[in-house]
């Protein structure tokens, strides 16, 4: 019998939003799938892309980083660097043929507790249908 | 049509005789170029004082052993300037030191040129570069790329100085008969009214300039067709599993500036337990870890930057072609931001700033 | 050989010395003596080899106890592994004989931990400079061969380190040896060299029956010769080296990459002194240099830099020759570095890697040592006269 497959999705939530509204959504009772494995930061911008690389290549079958809207930034303008350095990361994964779908970032603010059940629910869809990070069999990374 | 000077002479032995001009006529400090380093038939960089030893210079030699931008992100505080022969390529890569603060390009006088490109090592270590001068001066005046030339010589598309002082016009002209100098800005009219003779008003040779453009852009194309046939994580693994971990590609990088590289530190240090546990879900797995780890990382921290000058192939110890890799993929990370690394020392460096709004599709 | 052992087991030869040796090593990991085995394994695009620390013994049929080319030196690999610590699986290593002796040098300055690791070693051909390996792979893959059959493993071919290397069999720090010079035996010795490589024979079932004196004649002989043409390319390396003109020559077209501090396995400091802000110059000291010569170098104080290093490292190095080998200018830097390493450990007696117990001369001091240094200290009566 094959068993279903739950992907391991690394999440980097920045504390005074997106890990906010994830707290929410677990106090609110809201169903999210146990994919999610947050690591709690300040603040999105706190994230050296070389963490997602790390995550990525250590075989995490996505990863997601949460912050603040834009604009809502608890340090005014960390999430602006974030998008920035997310939209840099994306374009070198793009530019190598690596799968940058397995990467994405999230603007969820504290009191979105459904926005962040919802985004966890579609990102895990979206990468169980891409199946395991192949990254996880790679011998000569 | 700008302002110019135009001396007599080749443009080797017209630049040599400019440079000991500034320098016998106190103009300034020294003078940064390449010299026959007077052993064996090698060559370095030197900073010169003493007019006497401008007999050993070759300011135009098609050589980089390192790239100057290194080294002139080492002259802190301010002097007399120091009249600096780079290429264009070395400039870009300075100027986006300096907007890391990692120089000061009112230190010096910045003489470049419209660049022929340069010798592998392979050449100089067999001593072939005499050999290969001859043809490689005829492809220069004639607008075509040499055959010695390193691989990202031969694609590259801005060989044309931006933020020189003075630009010595090579590519398409009689450089064994005439020296011209082009003169940008206020300080280089000023130092070059100072040799003493009379100021012209000139054009650069730019329909031979343009021709090379388009040739260099078709080389470019297929080099880069051929790294993007190797794709995705196998393809990285093809290109890098060679990869002995040196890291000698960043510290040529002029770039890479950083005193303790993320990759040298602590931070990526394992404790046996991690590997041990790693080792059980996998099987295998490769040691010294995280090889791909630092030529994604290293992308990711500077692609954008990179100007394409080709140190990193030439000191792979594996052939890796580094600089291919990271040209193909800077270009397209900086195209994002419409950037053009070392264009304008004002553009910031595109992930020291933003805009509130920009990128719209991400995060939505 | 200083090495008190005369008895090993013998295991027949089948399918190769390498296939041999594997079916061997796989056997110890289904057996469960050892959790993994850090080996050589050809790397996918067919170009190179990398260390894989495998587990799974069915990976371990790609790999190659005795790789063409050495492109990481495996004391290097074993830091990466245990240097924060001993961990709680234990290891073998299968490594060539200069690599296990950096790996107890690596030990003695607390950069690997060697409680968990059994060191095995081969005997040693040499190997292939990398950059012949990686311009014509295939064709290096049928050099070894060629080279690894013939009787007396004829080695025009191997680095220049590696031809006038006389420490290419098994050492007193060894844990475990294969002995492969015995002629055309059709055999490999097994050789236990420690209480860690007696348990593998033990829990194997192998008696340590026969004889080493063949095989111990052909390592004599074989040394005796290399020791021969050390000497003589040594004479010819300090010809080249010799003086202040020699120094300028050797490492006129040195480009300051420092690859070759970054491949040697005992130049473990995250930051090199040499790249510090101690090694830095501000600009007037820079101009004042410049003004005081007439001209300056860029880079600078490239030979400070590898005189500097020897002073550093040469109690410990290895001649493993990776330095040579990363060199992007083709400087012979394995040479002159071995030329001064055999001094300067000389002058203390002292032989990189041989001996675990043995303290790093610039560790330790007797009170009553090298003789000769009356000639280059002055009395306190001269001084004052």
């Amino acid at each position: 019998m094959a068993e279903k497959f739950i992907p391991r999705i690394v999440s980097f939530l920045c504390k005074w939003c997106s890990y906010s509204g994830a707290d929410l959504a677990g106090t609110s009772r809201l169903k999210y799938p146990p994919s999610i494995l947050p690591i709690r930061v300040m603040c999105s911008s706190r994230v050296n892309p070389v963490f997602v690389i790390k995550s990525f290549l250590g075989g995490s079958d996505g990863v997601l980083i949460g912050g603040c809207h834009p604009g809502d930034c608890h340090y005014q303008s960390g999430n602006y660097h974030t998008r920035r350095r997310f939209a840099i990361l994306n374009k070198i994964f793009d530019s190598l043929g690596l799968e940058k779908e397995r990467l994405q970032l999230s603007w969820i603010s504290a009191s979105e507790g459904q926005r962040f059940a919802r985004v966890s629910d579609e990102f895990t869809q979206k990468i169980a249908d891409m199946g395991a990070n192949p990254a996880k069999q790679e011998i000569f990374l | 049509m700008d302002s110019c000077l135009k001396i007599k002479k080749s443009a080797e032995q017209g630049l040599s005789d400019f440079l000991k001009s500034l320098l016998e006529k106190n103009e300034v400090s020294g003078l940064f170029t390449l010299r026959k380093s007077g052993v064996n038939h090698d060559f370095d960089y030197g900073l010169i004082t003493d007019t006497q030893m401008m007999k050993d210079a070759i300011p135009l030699h098609p050589f980089m052993p390192v790239n100057a931008a290194q080294e002139l992100s080492r002259f802190t505080g301010m002097r007399k300037p120091i009249a600096v022969v780079i290429k264009p390529c070395e400039l870009r890569a300075f100027v986006e030191l300096v907007k890391r603060s990692q120089g000061n390009l009112e230190q010096f006088l910045i003489i470049s040129y419209t660049c022929g490109g340069v010798f592998r090592f392979e050449a100089t270590t067999a001593g072939k570069a005499e050999k290969q001068l001859p043809a490689y001066w005829k492809a220069v005046s004639s607008g075509k790329n040499s055959d010695d030339i390193r691989l990202t010589c031969r694609a590259c598309e801005h060989f044309v100085p931006m933020h020189a002082d003075i630009t010595v016009s090579l590519i398409g002209e009689k450089i064994d008969q005439e020296c011209s100098l082009f003169l940008h800005t206020e300080k280089a009219v000023k130092m070059a009214e100072s040799f003493g003779e009379p100021l012209s008003e000139c054009e650069m040779a730019s329909k031979t300039i343009d021709e090379l453009r388009v040739q260099r852009q078709a080389e470019k194309h297929h080099i880069f067709e051929k790294i993007e046939s190797q794709k995705g994580l196998d393809g990285m693994i093809q290109l890098f599993g060679k990869c002995i971990g040196c890291h000698g590609c960043r510290h040529v990088c002029p770039i890479c500036h950083c005193v303790l590289c993320d990759f040298e530190s602590h931070l990526f240090d394992s404790e046996t337990e991690i590997i041990e546990s790693e080792l059980n879900s996998k099987g295998a797995l490769r040691l010294p870890p995280d090889t791909i780890l630092f030529q994604l990382g290293r992308l990711s921290h500077m692609s954008f930057s990179c100007v394409g000058c080709g140190m990193c192939t030439e000191v792979c110890p594996a052939a890796i072609p580094v600089a291919s890799i990271f040209m193909r993929t800077g270009e397209e990370t900086a195209q994002l931001f419409d950037y053009l690394p070392g264009r304008d020392v004002e553009e910031a460096v595109p992930i020291t700033v933003y805009k509130e709004k920009e990128l719209s599709t991400l995060g939505e | 050989m200083t090495i008190n052992i005369s008895k090993g087991a013998s295991l027949p030869i089948k399918e190769g010395i390498e296939k041999t040796i594997l079916v061997f090593l796989k056997s110890l990991l289904e057996d469960k003596i050892f959790d993994g085995i850090l080996i050589p394994m050809r790397v996918p695009a067919g170009d190179s080899y990398a260390w894989i620390l495998v587990k799974d013994s069915l990976i371990l049929d790609k790999a190659n106890p005795l790789a063409p080319v050495m492109p990481v030196q495996g004391a290097k690999a074993l830091k990466s592994l245990t240097r924060k610590g001993k961990g709680n699986l234990k290891f073998a290593a299968v490594m060539r004989p200069c690599e296990i002796r950096a790996s107890v040098e690596l030990a003695k300055l607390n950069q690997v931990h060697l409680e968990n690791i059994t060191l095995m070693s081969v005997d040693c051909p040499g190997a292939l400079p990398l950059s012949d390996y990686t311009q014509n792979p295939q064709k290096g893959e049928e050099r070894f061969k060629t080279l690894l059959s013939g009787e007396n493993w004829g080695d025009d071919s191997t680095k220049p380190v590696c031809q006038v290397c006389d420490h290419f069999s098994l050492l007193p720090s060894a844990d475990f040896h294969f002995g492969l010079l015995t002629g055309q035996a059709k055999t490999l010795l097994l050789i236990a060299g420690s209480q860690k490589g007696e348990q593998i024979l033990s829990t194997h079932k192998l008696s340590a029956s026969v004889s080493l004196a063949d095989w111990k004649k052909r390592v004599d002989e074989r040394t005796k010769n290399k020791k021969k043409q050390r000497a003589d390319r040594f004479r010819e390396v300090q010809k080249q080296v010799e003086g202040f003109d020699g120094l300028l020559q050797v490492f006129s077209s040195c480009i300051g990459c420092h690859n070759c501090q970054s491949a040697c396995p005992i130049c473990y400091c995250r930051q090199c002194y040499f790249d510090s802000e101690v090694s830095k110059l501000d600009l007037d000291f820079i101009l004042q240099k410049a003004e005081r010569r007439g001209s300056l170098s860029f880079p600078l104080d490239k030979r400070m830099f590898h005189v500097g290093r020897m002073s550093h490292m040469s109690l410990s190095c290895v001649s493993c020759g990776l330095c040579s080998d990363a060199c992007p200018v083709s400087i012979p830097v394995a040479e002159v570095f071995s030329y001064v390493a055999d001094q300067t450990q000389h002058t203390f007696e002292y032989k990189a890697g041989e001996d675990r117990d043995a303290d790093l001369p610039i560790q330790q001091y007797r009170l009553d040592e090298i003789k000769g240094i009356e000639k280059w200290v002055r009395k306190a009566e001269e001084v004052e006269s």
